[in-house]
């Protein structure tokens, strides 16, 4: 019972602590919605995960930016980057599947390159900087792909869409191997760095870290995750769009946050996935809420765009809530400099005796 | 502005003296940059050398110039707004709205729009005072909130006109038959503009938070109210400036004015003002407005197709920061 008690001590001072509560409390109210015997249904998290494990991806692909100082709002046409140039190169270059995807990762890995560049390197506000790239990528785009066209063959988009061998579903496989992976990259030196450098640059450098080396490394795996985002939503929809998904910057930055992400040097890969989660989540929620309403008052029917409002409005209520994360934090901070002030002073009176 | 007058130029080089002034006179660069643009675009294309083509570029130039004063003020408190695009946006919707193309509902039209304004000022400025949350997020989540309601509101899609009285004072031209009347507006407004934050106390005190916010604690600011006002000010202005913006596109459409609350942003940040607060001025952002609206006259002449208008659009912008926006190197 203790190790219990103990461990959820530890989990309540983690950063991911409030992205867990926010993703539990809207996991409920699906629940109510769906009863538990259907929401964990083979079917039901199939299509839960097919359809939104793009954005998912994309919200972890920015929580590193964010962890390592940096963000970028181009994410999401850096997605639809992927999507055209894997499209496009099998169609009109007549190359393997397999050699267009990985052409469009390499485009989303050079993109993200990019990026971190001018926000690293050169030192430009991140935030007005990958804003602008973000029309720089849309117009590349458009010249790739002038309009939507293209499809991927079913038999290969069939395996994303089904569970795999009819146990596991597909797209699921591919999100937790990417959670795996970057578990595993996070136990390393390299990510020790990307909490120094997102929490000051040049304290970092001073301490001896390679500091637009780091930030740049971030970017670059930011790329590669990116690049199997892309590669999913590709698989999603089997067709081609060269402007979609630009909204995925905006949604993943707040996704971030909601789980008790800081700007840069706080927060985890955990707090990326349960604010994705939580995103997901609420829209799926507000869908079953509308859809009971008009259910149980006869006359009650409502446009979509009360759906929108009512998510953008929980989001916004849920960003709300990590204020007392952040107030949290400070508080065990305190009390961190208490205790050490405290053992100085003990320290100096033996000292003196 | 800083004075470059102090320092002993004699023995610098040519090209010592030109990064000096690049750095220490931003608006400056950034008019040059914008007599340049014009010049160019004039060469690519001598029939825009008009008078109605330099009457809408001052029209747009004050358009643009109202809610990055806005964006100025917030900025140079420490803080961002996002929202003024949104708002822009939604006040549109109520001028056209509550105007319905007749005369005689000015004050109702004004009154409504500066409601919304203050409205979402305040949200904005409780929201991320109190809960210390990065502005840009906060102002984000907002701005969503506001262009939803809007489409909740009008289901969509909308009727209504601007009044014809409202469009004359905006777009008529009276003034040596070339400069809009929207002049007006600006005579008005932007001295109240320099006052407030040249002059005033509010001002002063602005700039004191956003140089170094503890410091302004300790000497009796009372930082929380000063950045309240700050964004309810930039709320304001950008409601006003949607409703003479909805004079002058005539139009019923949605998110009209969306795109202009990355354009002023970028306006302010182009003609010098940082973005860690405490630093710019009025002047420079009215600068930083014209080369903007240049910006976009020049690619709008140089009828580039619609790709390569968005990679160059993306692109100047980007150089345009690289220029003159960079924080502070690693090795310090």
């Amino acid at each position: 019972m203790q190790k219990i008690k103990d461990a959820f001590k530890r989990f309540y001072k983690q950063p991911a602590f409030t992205g867990f509560i926010l993703f539990m409390i809207v996991l409920i109210l699906n629940l109510i919605f769906e009863p538990p015997a259907k929401f964990f249904s083979l079917n039901y998290l199939n299509s839960l995960f097919v359809s939104n494990t793009p954005f998912l991806l994309v919200t972890l692909g920015q929580g590193i930016l964010m962890l390592a100082g940096l963000l970028d709002c181009s994410i999401g046409m850096q997605v639809a980057l992927v999507n055209v140039i894997s499209i496009m190169t099998v169609q009109e270059w007549g190359i393997p599947i397999w050699m267009g995807w990985i052409l469009a990762i390499l485009g989303a890995i050079a993109a993200s390159a990019l990026i971190g560049a001018l926000e690293s390197a050169v030192g430009l506000p991140s935030f007005l900087c990958s804003y602008a790239m973000t029309t720089v990528i849309k117009g590349v785009n458009v010249l790739i792909m002038p309009i939507e066209q293209g499809k991927v063959p079913k038999a290969v988009y069939k395996v994303y869409h089904n569970p795999l061998g009819g146990i596991f579903p597909t797209a699921a496989i591919i999100f937790f191997a990417v959670l795996i992976l970057l578990y595993l990259i996070s136990r390393t030196k390299f990510w020790k760095h990307v909490y120094a450098v997102g929490g000051n640059r040049q304290n970092a450098y001073a301490a001896g870290i390679n500091a637009v080396g780091t930030q740049m490394k971030a970017s670059i795996l930011k790329g590669v995750v990116v690049g199997i985002a892309g590669i999913c939503l590709t698989l999603m929809s089997a067709s081609g769009n060269p402007i979609q998904c630009e909204e995925y910057g905006m949604r993943s930055l707040a996704a971030c946050i909601m789980g008790g992400m800081g700007w840069g040097g706080w927060g985890s890969i955990g707090c990326a996935t349960f604010g994705g989660w939580f995103y997901v989540l609420i829209s799926n929620f507000v869908y079953y809420l509308f859809t009971w309403l008009a259910k149980i008052i006869p006359g009650f029917k409502v446009s979509s765009y009360y759906n929108n409002l009512a998510a953008d409005v929980i989001v916004f209520l849920g960003l709300l809530v990590t204020v007392i994360t952040n107030k949290r934090q400070r508080k065990s901070l305190k009390q961190g400099i208490n205790e050490t002030l405290k053992q100085l002073s003990k320290e100096e009176e033996k000292e003196d005796k | 502005m800083a004075k470059t007058g102090i320092a002993d130029t004699s023995s610098m080089t040519f090209g010592q003296k030109v990064k000096m002034f690049v750095n220490n006179n931003q608006a400056g660069v950034a008019l040059i940059l914008a007599a340049l643009l014009y010049i160019i675009t004039i060469i690519c294309n001598p029939g825009s050398l008009n008078k109605t083509a330099f009457g809408n570029i001052i029209l747009l130039t004050i358009l643009l110039a109202i809610p990055a004063a806005g964006c100025t003020i917030v900025l140079i408190g420490g803080g961002l707004d996002f929202c003024v695009g949104a708002v822009m946006s939604a006040t549109a919707v109520v001028t056209a709205q509550t105007m319905m193309g007749q005369n005689g509902h000015f004050i109702q039209t004004l009154a409504l729009a500066l409601l919304v304004g203050l409205l979402v000022g305040l949200a904005n400025g409780i929201t991320i005072v109190a809960t210390g949350l990065p502005p840009m997020i906060v102002s984000m989540a907002i701005c969503n909130v506001l262009t939803r309601l809007m489409y909740v509101f009008t289901g969509g899609s909308f009727a209504g006109q601007p009044s014809p009285a409202l469009m004359q004072t905006v777009t008529a031209r009276y003034l040596f038959g070339f400069v809009p009347n929207i002049v007006i507006y600006a005579v008005i407004l932007f001295p109240l503009i320099f006052f407030i934050l040249k002059f005033s106390r509010f001002g002063k005190q602005l700039y004191l938070i956003g140089n170094n916010e503890t410091a302004a604690r300790l000497t009796g600011v009372k930082v929380e109210k000063v950045k309240i006002i700050s964004y309810i000010i930039s709320g304001l202005l950008a409601a006003f400036a949607g409703v003479i913006g909805e004079a002058y596109i005539y139009g019923a459409r949605m998110q009209a004015f969306d795109d202009y609350g990355y354009k002023a942003l970028l306006a302010v940040i182009v003609g010098g003002t940082s973005f860690d607060g405490g630093v710019g001025s009025f002047e420079q952002t009215i600068c930083g407005c014209l080369l903007m609206v240049l910006l976009s006259n020049w690619i709008t002449t140089m009828q580039f197709s619609v790709p390569v208008q968005y990679i160059v659009n993306g692109a100047v912008l980007v150089a345009l920061m690289a220029l003159y926006n960079r924080s502070g190197a690693v090795r310090q």
